[in-house]
């Protein structure tokens, strides 16, 4: 086991990779674009996750320091991948700091980029300050600053969050479901009603997709404990009436226009394909699917496959991902790996 | 706007104009006719914490709008407009105004329990029937209900005295509702009554009727049970004029 598996991206599915296989003495060299490790959860400032409640950097800080201090695991950070060659088993990989690494497999955990809500101008987003995304109302929460207006710093008596921002949209080209941001905005809306009791929480949605376990626990318990309200609405535009932000759409339930007041509203944004997948395509030689993500190899008959030979994919590379889900596929993805390891020696 | 779907537009939403001339062009005629804008302008907060403080209304917040109460309701089957669905949904986001449109129907309700049968949430519908109509009636918007004088006249009575007398109930019953007490029904139940010479029946109903007696020991049952009332009665008055501490 003296090659190294060329694990690319330090979020929750690649530090889980690089994990499983220090646990078994296989050498990792994981390589981070950015300065630190951690991926979405840390750089994107979360606060709580779903659904261990856990702050993220507390959950995923232990992960980040697993993998720091684990001697197996050489990390390479503000680092890319610039080239891959050879057979799997035997390939030879180029990073931008100048190192050679001769690996025996690669695991993809590239992740993905959260959608820019610049993109649909409708939505006030960009035009008035006190339309935010759920990223960065998470980082009012972790950052301990609390939930705020950021047009006057006011805390909103009345908080709007728009769900499918960036997902279910064929205007955009964005035809998937981001399968996370129902859960996230419950969760998100609950923890406003616990900062701000006094403050009313409307959920303006499409369909609900608090899947499997997660109805009774975000879904439900949103509704009967914490009283957020659930409308179905499809918001049509967010102006600005000289004090507020004005939602305007139809409650398609009762066949009624709409058109409310709100301090805050808050985008649920979605999960895009990684904005490099095209670079990262190109140099491991491995097919995106039809929406941008990278294509999986068939269930049945791989273990954490692309469309290459001995690279491996994990986490929300392949598609919108929850953190546990993506974790597990980083696991999965180590198992792939370690076989390939194994048959190469 | 102008539209000619106008069969599909409530009435009072419809503005019409004989003449209409607007930037110059005349609109007079097929094309001056316009819906009124309407929108929902804000939420009554409140209104599912009222809903849920009368009895019935306690399982209002677990509806998910699957509409199995309105497709198993047996006056939704005669009359399209009773959709008890509809009002759950009005009352859970506060849109009172919309709710009090159907005050006129919302009492119709006849108590089949197929809607409780069938919810799979358990909100248990025909309970929220009877809320939403206590609440109508206690927020003023519509007038005592028949039943609801009648309710009141028979728990007063059991309050008095542990017991019920069904002569004073019929005869306090017909006094609030300005009925006359000579019904024909009446006067040819008591005439058959009267036939079968009932004699001890007339003895304790007479004796009832000028002594009232009480249930043995009543007064401390009255009292617990006064106390629990009031201490209800405190507590929805709170929640209806959106006082509750919260």
């Amino acid at each position: 086991m003296s090659q190294s598996v060329l694990v690319v991206g330090g979020g929750p599915a690649g530090l889980s990779a690089a994990k499983s296989l220090a646990s078994i003495g296989q050498n990792v060299t994981l390589v981070e674009k950015e300065e630190i490790l951690g991926g979405a959860p840390i750089l994107s400032g979360y606060a709580k996750l779903v659904p261990s409640g856990e702050w993220a950097s507390e959950a995923i800080g232990r992960m980040v320091r697993s993998a720091e201090n684990s001697k197996s695991i050489k990390v390479h950070t503000s680092t890319k991948v610039t080239e891959l060659t050879g057979e799997p088993g035997n390939f030879s990989t180029k990073l931008s700091n100048g190192t050679e690494v001769s690996v025996s497999s690669v695991i993809l955990a590239t992740g993905f980029t959260h959608f820019d809500s610049v993109n649909k101008p409708e939505w006030g987003f960009g035009s008035h300050p006190d339309v935010v995304t759920t990223t960065q109302v998470e980082q009012m929460i972790s950052s301990g600053k609390g939930v705020h207006c950021p047009s006057d710093g006011r805390k909103p008596d009345r908080v709007a969050i728009l769900l499918c921002v960036g997902s279910r949209d064929r205007q955009i080209g964005r035809e998937w479901c981001s399968k996370i941001c129902c859960t996230v905005s419950a969760n998100l809306a609950m923890e406003i009603r616990e900062e701000l009791p006094k403050c009313s929480v409307y959920i303006y949605y499409m369909d609900i997709r608090t899947f499997g376990l997660y109805e009774g626990q975000y879904y439900w318990r949103s509704q009967e404990e914490f009283k957020v309200k659930y409308i179905k609405a499809r918001i049509a535009e967010v102006t600005f009436d000289g004090k507020r932000v004005l939602l305007k759409g139809e409650d398609t339930l009762v066949k009624r226009p709409i058109s409310i007041p709100f301090d805050l509203v808050v985008h649920a944004i979605g999960m895009d394909p990684n904005i490099e997948n095209q670079d990262i395509s190109r140099v491991f030689g491995v097919e995106l699917e039809p929406h941008g993500f990278i294509q999986r190899a068939p269930a049945y008959d791989s273990i954490a496959g692309t469309s290459r030979a001995g690279v491996y994919v994990a986490g929300a590379a392949v598609g919108p991902e929850t953190i546990d889900d993506s974790i597990a596929q980083g696991q999965a993805a180590a198992m792939a790996a370690l076989g390939m390891a194994t048959n190469a020696a | 706007m102008p539209i000619h779907e106008e069969s599909l537009i409530r009435p009072e939403n419809l503005r019409k104009h004989e003449e209409l001339n607007i930037d110059n062009v005349d609109v007079s005629g097929h094309w001056s006719t316009f819906i009124e804008t309407r929108s929902v302008a804000d939420y009554n907060e409140n209104l599912e914490r009222e809903i849920s403080a009368f009895p019935g209304g306690a399982y209002i917040h677990r509806c998910w709008q699957c509409g199995a109460c309105t497709n198993s309701c047996t006056v939704n089957a005669i009359n399209p407009d009773f959709n008890p669905r509809y009002w759950i949904y009005l009352a859970r986001l506060g849109m009172e105004q919309e709710l009090l449109r159907d005050k006129e129907i919302i009492w119709q309700c006849v108590s089949c329990h197929r809607c409780t049968h069938v919810c799979p949430r358990d909100v248990e519908p025909e309970g929220v029937m009877k809320a939403l109509s206590h609440w109508l009636e206690a927020k003023g918007h519509t007038p005592k209900s028949q039943s609801q004088h009648f309710d009141e006249e028979f728990y007063q009575q059991i309050l008095e005295t542990g017991k019920i007398e069904e002569g004073r109930i019929v005869r306090n019953f017909f006094n609030r509702t300005g009925q006359p007490l000579k019904q024909p029904w009446l006067i040819r139940m008591v005439k058959n009554l009267i036939r079968g010479l009932p004699i001890m029946l007339m003895f304790k109903m007479g004796l009832s009727t000028l002594f009232r007696p009480k249930t043995k020991d009543w007064s401390k049952s009255k009292h617990s049970i006064e106390e629990l009332i009031e201490m209800r009665e405190l507590e929805r008055k709170k929640i209806l004029e959106g006082n509750e501490a919260s």
